[in-house]
């Protein structure tokens, strides 16, 4: 404990000495990870993930579907989310969300 | 002198003729004008007038013909046996140049009289229905015929006797008791007596010489083989045989006809080499395993000629390598096992490479024994397959070490060199999936803790690598790349948004945005934690910038990834530390008390125990804080050291850097595990989709082929796969067959 006490008394005798800040954060080099901001991960049409490109985006641009996200997600004011390729198909067929069966319309678009 | 027809006196003319022949065929002296006018006589008793006189001239040259070689024949024999073969030679010679002589002599004769009535090629190939003995030859044929059955004939069996003992002494090195020339001569006069003929031109040849010759010879080389033997050595004995057959080649080339070499040395291989393989087998194994460059080079070049000998061979440098393999990389130990196993591995490969090159001449049955033993060596599973291969492991790690700052000392193209050897290694790697987890885990690391020493070199190596494995296998590495890329923009784009709203962060701030699905960090590693206040305006100010930017997207933190500079004030000098966010936070705590305890700590991070715990205990041990117990526990007091120095005024905590722990390793290959079971299961709806009914083996064989890229799955796998498909009623055993499956849409 002796050696403890001694430590306190150096600090405050730093703290006297200089004003500045004990610790200045200079850089932080942060790390995020984005998906989208959905209830249920996977596409109820083409059961991929969404974060996934669609099942046809995926067999499609094999070749320059570098990472790029073209394939991007749709909310219905129902708050159901569809890969935009998937429902773009499905409402030529039927205008209603496939999951609650409400008339489909689009609340947002992913970008 | 007329062209024309006229009457003639064929007693007369033939006379005059028959003196010229006889110095034409004697190579005597005839003059020119001698000729002329024998030429012009053979013309005029062909168009004889009233009865053209062809037919008798002919007769009357074949008789004198006739005689002419039965004097020889007399003179041929008149020295005795001993100077047959020179006397035969002699007049061989002679008899040869003046009967194409003759046959310029009875140009008339030969083209329009016989040439108009013989048969033609095809005629003589498959034969005509007259071929009946009265058909006329040519002159020069005619002489030769006439020699074969008036000198061979009767000396043949003779002449080849006597020839056959020359070259047993000149096998001897013996003097020989004719000159070569002689002996050259006779043996070719059997072809060149026959050399007009189109139909099987060196029959005579080949029955009357080069057949016995052969079986004498087959005679001598068992000999010689059985002499050689007697000393036991495989090495002399290859050694001698090789000089044996380059021996018989060049007689063979100084006596025979050219047609004659290969049957000569392949007598000489099949009684010295293919009757003798056991012997030479004996010392295979020694040879390869003592790689006797001299020895093994002989022993290919002996064994090429014999079918199907090279196989032991082959298989004795495949399990030689092998064993060379598995010692390379057997008991390694220590930090740089991985680098030891690949560069080991490559040292051993390059070699037997270079040794097949050199040795085998880069024979294809070598080079697939090369590829078989590597793929052996590197999927190799120790102690008797109960162990998981760790190639894909080892290789990433040798990757990984090469990729990242700080190869000390090796130049940027030695590193080039080395990765672009890596994917020789990589090409025999059965679990290429296995090494994908682990590669993207740690590029995945390079890339977000910016250790990365070269992008130009990450992309060169995944390209390598999507160039031996296709676009599917690298898809998640470039998304990886992209991400990388995308958020150096994004970084851009919000240094300027704050700059137009005038907003101070207070802090160099710098954010990395991951694609959530194409980085391999697990989902579960995002814990709670109550961010410091010194930041809090920049998570705010980002998260505001990018929902402007973006829609529909939401952010995860990734504290456990986020590095942070500090510099602190409190010690003797100043200096800058980098740590990771959660030590920072730690530290941050300290600005306003001078000790805390554990559980202070934790209750005001909201840190869960694992994590804390793991921070404190580095910033303990790295001597920025003391603790006041040898093991923290929650009421343990930590305080900060203000005696703390460093040689460094810039330095980093790496105590608390994840280490690649074997939970990972079993996590990644579990994972792995669970990748394949769906990548089967996907790849049999794929085939049962297209195929609608398939038998249980062929559907077996086509999973299998296309599996083969990334991995080599058991047929245990595949069927419980299809055990499962049948469970969820994607597909069907059919009802006449269990061994048969069809798919249910």
């Amino acid at each position: 404990m002796s050696e403890n006490s001694r430590m306190d008394e150096n600090d405050n005798d730093k703290k006297e000495v200089s004003q500045e800040k004990m610790f200045t954060l200079k850089k932080w080099n942060a790390v995020a990870m984005w998906s989208w901001d959905v209830e249920c991960d996977t596409c109820a049409i083409c059961r991929v993930q969404v974060m996934d490109a669609c099942l046809r985006c995926q067999a499609e641009s094999k070749k320059d579907f570098y990472g790029k996200q073209d394939c991007v997600v749709v909310w219905g004011e129902c708050n159901h989310s569809f890969h935009y390729c998937c429902m773009s198909l499905w409402v030529k067929q039927n205008n209603r969300c496939p999951l609650c069966q409400q008339e489909w319309s689009i609340q947002r678009m992913g970008k | 002198m007329s062209l024309k027809p006229r009457k003639v006196d064929f007693a007369a003319t033939w006379g005059a003729i028959r003196d010229t022949i006889r110095g034409v065929i004697t190579l005597d002296h005839v003059p020119r004008s001698v000729w002329n006018d024998r030429f012009s006589d053979v013309y005029s008793l062909c168009v004889a007038h009233p009865e053209p006189m062809a037919d008798r001239l002919y007769a009357e040259t074949k008789q004198y013909l006739i005689d002419h070689v039965a004097r020889l024949l007399n003179k041929v024999q008149e020295d005795g046996e001993a100077h047959l073969v020179k006397n035969y030679f002699t007049y061989w010679s002679q008899y040869s140049v003046g009967s194409q002589y003759l046959h310029s002599l009875y140009l008339y004769l030969n083209q329009q009289h016989i040439r108009t009535h013989k048969m033609s090629d095809a005629e003589i190939i498959y034969g005509s229905p007259d071929s009946s003995g009265g058909e006329q030859m040519e002159i020069g044929e005619l002489a030769l015929e006439v020699w074969q059955s008036g000198m061979i004939a009767p000396l043949g069996l003779r002449l080849v006797k006597l020839l056959l003992e020359a070259i047993d002494a000149d096998r001897a090195q013996k003097t020989l008791p004719v000159s070569i020339e002689a002996i050259r001569g006779t043996i070719l006069s059997f072809v060149e007596v026959q050399g007009y003929k189109k139909k099987a031109p060196l029959q005579l040849y080949q029955e009357l010489f080069e057949e016995p010759f052969l079986n004498a010879s087959g005679e001598h080389f068992k000999h010689d083989a059985a002499r050689l033997l007697q000393e036991r050595d495989v090495s002399l004995y290859m050694e001698k045989v090789k000089v044996k057959i380059e021996e018989e080649l060049f007689r063979a080339r100084r006596f025979l006809h050219s047609s004659s070499l290969a049957k000569v040395s392949q007598r000489c291989e099949t009684h010295m080499v293919a009757e003798h393989l056991e012997f030479l087998y004996s010392e295979c194994m020694n040879m390869v395993r003592g790689e006797r460059r001299r020895d093994l080079s002989n022993m290919y070049d002996l064994l090429k000629s014999v079918q199907n000998a090279m196989q032991i061979l082959v298989e004795t440098v495949l399990e030689h390598i092998k064993t060379q393999g598995l010692t390379a990389v057997g008991n390694l130990q220590g930090e740089n096992v991985h680098i030891n196993f690949v560069e080991n591995l490559l040292t051993v490969y390059n070699k037997y490479k270079q040794l097949i090159q050199e040795v085998f001449k880069s024979d294809q049955n070598f080079m697939g024994a090369l590829d078989k033993a590597c793929n052996y060596v590197i999927n190799h599973r120790p102690n008797g397959g109960k162990c998981p291969c760790r190639s894909p492991e080892l290789l990433a790690k040798y990757c990984d070490t090469l990729l990242k700052k700080s190869s000390k000392g090796i130049s940027e193209s030695e590193i080039e060199e080395k990765l672009a050897q890596s994917i020789t290694i990589f090409k025999y790697i059965d679990d290429k999936d296995v090494f994908q987890k682990f590669y993207s885990r740690m590029l995945a690391k390079r890339l977000i803790h910016q250790q990365t020493q070269s992008m130009d070199a990450e992309e060169t190596m995944i390209n390598r690598l999507k160039q031996a494995c296709g676009y599917e296998f690298t898809s998640k590495l470039h998304r990886m790349f992209t991400d990388m890329s995308v958020s150096a923009d994004l970084n851009n784009k919000f240094q300027v948004y704050l700059k137009q709203d005038n907003i101070d962060l207070g802090i160099n701030f710098g954010i990395y945005v991951l694609q959530a699905g194409a980085w391999p960090l697990g989902q579960a590693i995002v814990t709670p934690f109550s961010l410091p206040q010194q930041l809090e305006k920049s998570v705010q100010m980002f998260e505001s910038f990018y929902h402007h930017r973006f829609n529909g997207r939401k952010l995860t933190w990734l504290h456990h990834l986020c590095q942070a500079e500090l510099r602190l004030g409190h010690l003797k000098k100043s200096y800058v530390v980098t740590v990771q966010t959660f030590q920072m936070a730690i530290l941050l705590l300290f600005e306003s008390t001078n000790s805390l305890t554990c559980k202070e700590i934790r209750d005001t991070l909201q840190l869960n125990t694992e994590h804390f715990y793991r921070h404190a205990i580095s910033l303990v041990e790295s001597k920025l804080l003391w603790a006041d117990t040898e093991e923290l526990k929650e009421t343990t007091v930590l305080r900060l050291n203000m005696d703390y120095s460093n040689k460094r005024t810039k330095f980093r905590i790496t105590a608390a850097v994840q280490k690649e722990s074997q939970q990972e390793v079993e996590q990644t290959i579990n994972s792995v595990e669970e990748d394949r079971k769906m990548y089967l299961q996907a790849a049999i709806v794929r085939i049962m989709k297209s195929r609608k009914v398939l038998k249980h083996n062929a559907l077996i064989q086509e999973v299998y082929a296309q599996s083969k890229v990334s991995f080599a799955p058991s047929v245990q796998l595949i069927k419980k796969c299809i055990e499962s498909l049948i469970d969820k009623q994607y597909i069907e055993r059919t009802a006449h067959s269990s061994e048969e499956y069809s798919y249910v849409a």
